[in-house]
């Protein structure tokens, strides 16, 4: 750390970067599913454009200090879970802040965001506010059990904590990826993936046709658009995570792209494919055999890796 | 002269002479009889304990011979150390106990003498040496007693007399049998001649005559189930003379006891299993009781044959030396106690123990029952417990652990019915108790005087530094005198004290004790500090609390094991009667004091086994059991989880930490659980690494902690009431300790230390935002609330910090902990419970939210619109709290380093640390790094949202000005979105949630009181019966020792 301000800078650019992609893949994302659907869709850069609108809006309404802090405390969430995770391995550059802590701190710390939020966005006073808050939590809990239990396997698997260092363990060929050698491990976590990006079958959540985009039901114009920015930061965190700790990590910024995207692909696929299920199906869905696939691969790795 | 006054046959002399002109001068005049009746048992009083004074002065033992002649040929009596002390005992409560009969006595000089005729018996009965003279005295008081009975002119006091005179007549047939078979054997009638004689004492002859011999004396200590002519005497006699019946003549028959033992050694085992038994069935009919006589007569039972099993085990045992302090010891507890509780119940004339309630109105009354029923069931500091205690350790050293089961589980059970005994007591009523005379409560507060000095002593003679282990409870009642001056006042006097104590002790300790003072007394001064929002006349809050915390002082200042239990029991006294000041708390004390008395009784049992195998009582020597160390450490390590509310053993805690007065809900959700830690850390430092059996003891201890931390948090997230879900809630935080201390390594230990720590500083935080909310709104269901934030926004910022300092989100103190306890089980190798332990930290953010959220954010009520913040007294300590939890978050080293320091001295160090950065073997921290990032991008985020407002018009809009979906429902909170929260939740896990372990408990009550009533089968109140039984009992007796002769 002794060379604060190019750090600074280095992130900067980072979270430049994995925002602008994070847009994108929404938009991708979003046309995809209506080519699935059998619609045109709109265009790749709506999301910009919807962004633009919500940062060009002249009036807002304020439900009190929280309220206000909440979109806040959503966008340090995703800034700060991106700046503990490594974009690219093997490069100072794209290192960010994950000297500053390991894999339990990026965990933890994408919980920092979604309390936060789910705050402000209680202040709000609007019941759809916290009953989607209330899913939201309760899912959570539920798909962190399978996922966790697969971090567990690969740090049995890996023997550190540190994302580098996972990296580093599956260079050298694409067999080394964990995906190939502790496959129990990243399906339990793939099943969690699913829960966590909430599309359907576990977007109850958002739920739009039931308690109105559930969570951030209250908020508009600037703060909407401080939570779409923080969307496409937080997703780009997430499965750069993903991509670091199952599939090999990339070395540079295509291999990337095309990693996070395949692996983003997985939950738009399935969500284009299932209906939604009920909070209290989707939370035992969870703990039954994600849960099991995750306590297998604990034993996989333990039985067959180890020795 | 002074010769001749204190020759100790007098004792005969007098009472016989007195006892027969008493009749004769009443006719002249009976306040003379009076006078003189006064006098003699002044005499008879005064004059043993003169003796005990010589005799401890080294005054020759008196061996009183009669008829000019020397034994054999002549009776002798033997006054020496232990006759004085029993013949004190015995003669100061027949003082006291004819001061409380004056009522009745008066004019009744018959009446008179034949009282102090019985107190002649039972003299009489403990000096004399000469077996058939010990039938005479046998008899003399059995009539004299019946005559006493009589007194009471009503038809159940008057069969319950025959009933009496039926039992006593076989007993004393029976042993005048045995005395004639004996002196046809030995030719003597002489005890010491006899035991001389004793190899004459064989062959079916022998054994028929040790029989009768021991058939006579165990009648007399009223064995279950021929004892139900005794009960009838308790129930139905008069007060003051059961107490004597009680008292006086039990202690003379287990003197007598005493006596006989070497005479009949065969009958050792039979005898020691007869007390057992009945020591067991009398506490567990107790159970069912609700007559207050007849559930003192059951208690004395039980006490009694307590005391003689005591005395056949360790005469079996050859510890000789202790029966002095154990037998001693529990004669003069149940002594006194005993003879106190008999004189309050008729008192205070209500036969029921229902009817006691409101006894709370009077204060003083309340602390005298109080304080008897404490001597009781064996708490310090009375002699009972230091008789319990050497009881114990002597039965483990001599391998007897069922003996002690059986002990320890009696008085538990003892402890239920006295207690709740206690609790109906404490309850309102409308009617108080009607009080008889003044005259009946002096000679009680004697009694309770009595017990305070005798515990002293008692204390004393264990070469224990009294006054230092004792002060907890005398600095306690010397502060309960300032209950008349401004609470504040006694609040501020009782900081003073405390914080004095705190300035002298903590420097001077060190390792881990220095880190739980400062917990204790630290985290205690604050709880302290917030009490003081309370202006109101709390009636011995403060005293209790200075107690409370003085005894932690205790914890971190004992040596030995027994320090460390004397202190744990004052904190179990202490707690109980301060949970007992809240006012929905009733239902809960019960359970609270018997969950932490089977606590002490399970670590009191470590003790002792480890006391076994090292002969020491040091807590150092526990290092050194090795044998037993995983039995050892089992039992205290449950000891502790019972106390810690442990899964499954948690039953007491909610209502516990929920119901107590607010501030104490603080103070034992934060301060005092951690007692039950520091215990646990003492045990698992001392026996947890020893390998062997102990690894399998610490696996499973790791589960049990990670099944507390998960039904805890799962529980919290079903309660609607706020102060059940932090309760809740702190039962699964102490899970993590556990198991973070059941790994047995230093990251661990450090890790539970450090959880410790942070969950003092987040708990004590969050139950004092609590009570600021209960003192406003008045109310602890969480849906009756909404949108306080705008009145009490300095509370709802500290429940901010509160809940994220708990839930472990980076960059609070919270994640130190998850991180260093999840470090701790991968590098251990518990990967299951890592990922379990996962789950259930993930659980915590559901009831956090809720919480918080239900509380301070959503609607806000029409009534609260006028709610102000929380008072300063309140708000002191939490600021305090939150500026402590943001200095550990800003630099976590500060914390982790000494914490990681200490847990050095006992395993080599793990943690690695440079600086800010913090590395264990699989990963690293860098706190100071880590919130500088958190803040940075917080900043950055705010600033873009200020920005981006400065072009914006942002209108504060009123509460109301939302979509809003309105009905009007007909239970309102049904359809409020905060009630039932996580419904769906419960559809998908409740089931987990059902309440077993309450079931469980309930189960294991109703079973126990449906045992007890089945064991009351035997009581037919059928005088023939009851002699049937007694004849059975002994052809039972004859062939069931006969066998091993």
């Amino acid at each position: 750390m002794q060379n604060w301000p190019s750090q600074i800078g280095y992130f900067m650019l980072n979270l430049t970067i994995v925002g602008l992609y994070g847009m994108l893949l929404s938009g991708i994302v979003a046309r995809t599913l209506a080519k699935v659907q059998g619609r045109i869709g709109i265009p790749l850069y709506q999301p910009f454009l919807d962004l633009a609108k919500n940062l060009g809006k002249r009036t807002a309404v304020s439900h009190g200090v929280m309220f206000y802090l909440g979109p806040v405390f959503r966008l340090a969430g995703g800034i700060g879970t991106l700046a503990f995770v490594p974009v690219l391995y093997g490069s100072e550059i794209f290192g960010n802040f994950s000297m500053a802590g390991d894999l339990l701190l990026a965990m933890y710390f994408m919980f920092f965001g979604q309390l936060g939020m789910a705050l402000g966005a209680g202040e709000s006073g609007h019941p759809f506010s916290a009953i989607g808050i209330a899913r939201g939590l309760g899912q959570m809990t539920a798909y962190e059990v399978p996922f966790a239990l697969a971090i567990i396997a690969i740090v049995v698997q890996y023997d550190t904590l540190s994302i580098t260092e996972i990296v580093a363990a599956q260079q050298g060929g694409i067999g080394n990826w964990t995906v190939f050698t502790n496959p129990l491990a990243v399906i339990a976590a793939m099943i969690a993936f699913l829960g966590m990006t909430a599309y359907p079958p576990f977007d109850v959540v958002m739920a739009p046709n039931e308690i109105p985009i559930g969570p951030p039901t209250e908020y508009h114009s600037s703060y909407l658009a401080m939570m779409t920015m923080n969307q496409a930061v937080f997703a780009g965190a997430k499965l750069i995570l993903f991509m670091a700790l199952f599939f090999g990590g990339a070395t540079n910024l295509v291999e990337l792209v095309i990693k996070t995207w395949a692996i983003y692909m997985v939950a738009v696929v399935v969500g284009a494919a299932f209906p939604r299920f009920r909070v209290d199906q989707s939370i035992r869905f969870f703990l039954r055999y994600p849960t099991l696939i995750g306590i297998a691969a604990i034993a996989y790795t333990q039985a067959v890796l180890l020795p | 002269m002074v010769e001749a006054l204190s020759n100790p046959l007098n004792l005969v002399v007098v009472a016989l002479g007195v006892g027969f002109l008493l009749p004769l001068i009443d006719r002249s005049s009976p306040a003379l009889a009076r006078s003189l009746f006064n006098l003699a048992l002044v005499y008879q009083a005064a004059l043993p304990i003169l003796w005990l004074f010589w005799l401890a002065n080294g005054a020759p033992t008196q061996e009183i011979q009669t008829a000019g002649i020397s034994p054999p040929f002549s009776i002798n009596l033997r006054f020496g150390m232990e006759e004085a002390f029993f013949v004190a005992g015995v003669n100061l409560a027949a003082l006291l106990g004819g001061w409380y009969l004056t009522d009745l006595l008066r004019g009744r000089a018959a009446a008179m003498s034949v009282f102090l005729i019985l107190t002649m018996g039972v003299d009489g009965m403990i000096m004399t040496r000469d077996l058939f003279n010990l039938f005479i005295f046998i008899e003399i008081t059995a009539i004299a007693t019946f005559g006493l009975l009589s007194l009471e002119r009503n038809a159940a006091a008057l069969t319950a007399g025959f009933k009496y005179i039926i039992a006593t007549s076989l007993a004393s047939s029976f042993l005048l049998l045995g005395v004639m078979l004996l002196y046809y054997l030995t030719g003597t009638l002489n005890i010491d001649d006899m035991q001389a004689q004793l190899v004459l004492v064989h062959g079916p002859l022998g054994l028929v005559a040790m029989t009768l011999l021991v058939a006579g004396m165990i009648v007399e200590l009223k064995p279950y189930p021929a004892n139900g002519w005794g009960l009838d005497v308790y129930e139905n006699a008069p007060p003051g003379v059961a107490a004597m019946v009680s008292v006086g003549v039990s202690a003379g028959a287990l003197f007598a006891l005493y006596k006989i033992l070497p005479l009949v050694l065969p009958f050792l085992s039979a005898l020691a299993a007869v007390a057992g038994v009945t020591f067991l069935a009398s506490n567990f009919i107790g159970l069912k009781q609700k007559k207050v006589r007849r559930l003192l007569g059951y208690s004395s039972i039980g006490q009694m044959s307590l005391a003689a099993a005591a005395l056949v085990l360790l005469t079996q045992l050859d510890r000789g030396a202790a029966i002095p302090l154990v037998v001693g010891g529990l004669f003069l507890n149940h002594l006194f106690a005993k003879a106190g509780l008999f004189w309050l119940a008729g008192a205070l004339k209500q036969s029921d123990t229902q009817d006691w309630r409101g006894l709370r109105a009077n204060p003083r009354l309340l602390a005298l029952f109080g304080v008897l029923l404490a001597a009781l069931v064996g708490l310090p500091p009375f002699p009972g417990f230091w008789a319990k205690w050497e009881l114990v350790m002597q039965l483990s050293a001599g391998g007897l652990n069922l003996w002690v089961a059986v002990i320890l589980l009696g008085s538990l059970l003892e402890a239920v019915y006295l207690f709740r005994w206690f609790g109906q007591a404490m309850q309102a009523s409308k009617h108080e108790p009607t009080l008889s005379g003044r005259a009946h409560q002096l000679p009680v507060m004697v009694a309770v005087l009595g017990l305070f000095a005798a515990g002293h002593f008692a204390a004393a003679s264990f070469g224990v530094d009294a006054l230092r282990v004792l002060a907890p409870l005398y600095i306690g009642i010397a502060l309960m005198l300032l209950h008349s001056v401004p609470a504040r006042v006694q609040g501020l006097v009782s900081l003073v004290i405390v914080g004095t104590y705190s300035y002298q002790v903590l420097p001077a300790q060190d390792g881990i004790n220095a880190l739980f003072g400062a917990m204790l007394l630290g985290g205690g001064l604050l709880m302290l500090v917030a009490g003081l929002y309370r202006g109101d006349q709390r009636l011995g809050h403060y005293p209790l609390m200075t107690m409370l915390l003085l005894s932690f002082g205790g914890l971190l200042q004992a040596g030995t094991s027994l320090e460390f239990f004397v202190a744990w029991e004052f904190l179990t006294i202490s707690s109980y009667l301060l949970l007992c000041r809240g006012r929905d708390a009733a239902p809960h004390t019960l359970s609270y004091l018997i969950f932490s008395l089977a606590s002490a009784f399970l670590v009191l049992a470590g003790f002792g086994l480890a006391y076994a195998e090292t002969g020491s009582i040091a807590l150092a020597a526990l290092e050194r059991v090795e044998g037993n160390a995983a039995l050892v450490l089992s039992l205290l390590g449950l000891g502790f989880l019972v106390k810690a509310g442990a899964f499954g053993l948690h039953v007491w805690l909610p209502g516990a930490y929920a119901e107590a007065d607010d501030d104490f809900s603080a103070m034992l959700a934060a301060v005092f659980g951690k007692a039950a830690v520091f215990g646990l850390f003492i045990a698992i430092m001392s026996l947890g690494v020893k390998g062997g059996g102990t690894d399998i003891v610490m696996y499973v201890l790791g589960w049990i902690g990670l099944l507390t931390a998960f039904f805890g948090a799962l529980m919290a997230v079903f309660q609607e009431d706020l102060k059940k879900t932090l309760a809740y809630s702190s039962m699964g935080q102490v899970g993590y300790m556990v198991t973070a201390l059941a790994t047995g390594t230093h990251l661990g230990w450090v890790a539970a230390g450090y959880l410790s720590v942070n969950h003092l500083l987040f708990k004590g935080l969050l139950f004092l935002v609590a009570a600021g909310i209960v003192l406003r709104v008045g109310q602890r269901e969480m849906y009756r609330m909404g949108g306080l934030i705008s009145n009490m926004p300095v509370s709802f910022f500290g429940m901010m910090i509160g809940i994220i300092a708990l839930s472990g989100v980076p960059p609070l103190t919270g994640f130190g902990g998850k991180w260093l306890m999840l470090n701790a089980l991968l590098e251990k190798g518990w990967y299951w419970q890592a990922g379990f332990a996962f789950f259930a930290s993930a659980l915590a953010f559901l009831y956090l939210f809720r919480m918080i959220h239900t509380v301070f954010l959503g609607q806000r009520k029409l009534a609260h619109k006028d709610l102000r913040e929380a008072p300063l007294a309140l708000i002191v300590p939490q600021l305090v709290l939150v500026a402590v939890i943001l200095a550990f978050s800003v630099q976590p080293t500060w914390l982790v380093n000494p914490v990681a320091a200490i847990m050095a001295d006992y395993l080599p160090q793990t943690l690695e640390v440079h600086g800010s950065l913090i590395k264990s073997g699989l990963g690293y921290w860098d706190g100071f790094m880590v919130i500088n990032v958190v803040g940075a991008v917080f900043m950055v985020s705010l600033l873009i949202l200020l920005l981006l407002s400065r072009f914006m018009r942002v209108q504060r809009v009123k509460q109301f000005n939302i979509v809003f979906a309105a009905e009007r429902p007909e239970r309102p909170e049904t359809t409020h979105y905060a009630y039932d929260f996580y419904s769906f939740y419960e559809r998908a896990l409740g089931f987990l949630v059902l309440p077993r372990a309450t079931a469980f408990w309930n189960g294991v009550s109703e079973w126990s009181h449906s045992l007890g009533s089945g064991l009351r089968v035997f009581y037919t109140g059928n005088g023939q019966t009851y002699a049937l039984y007694i004849l059975l009992y002994v052809a039972l007796l004859y062939f069931a020792v006969g066998d091993s002769v």
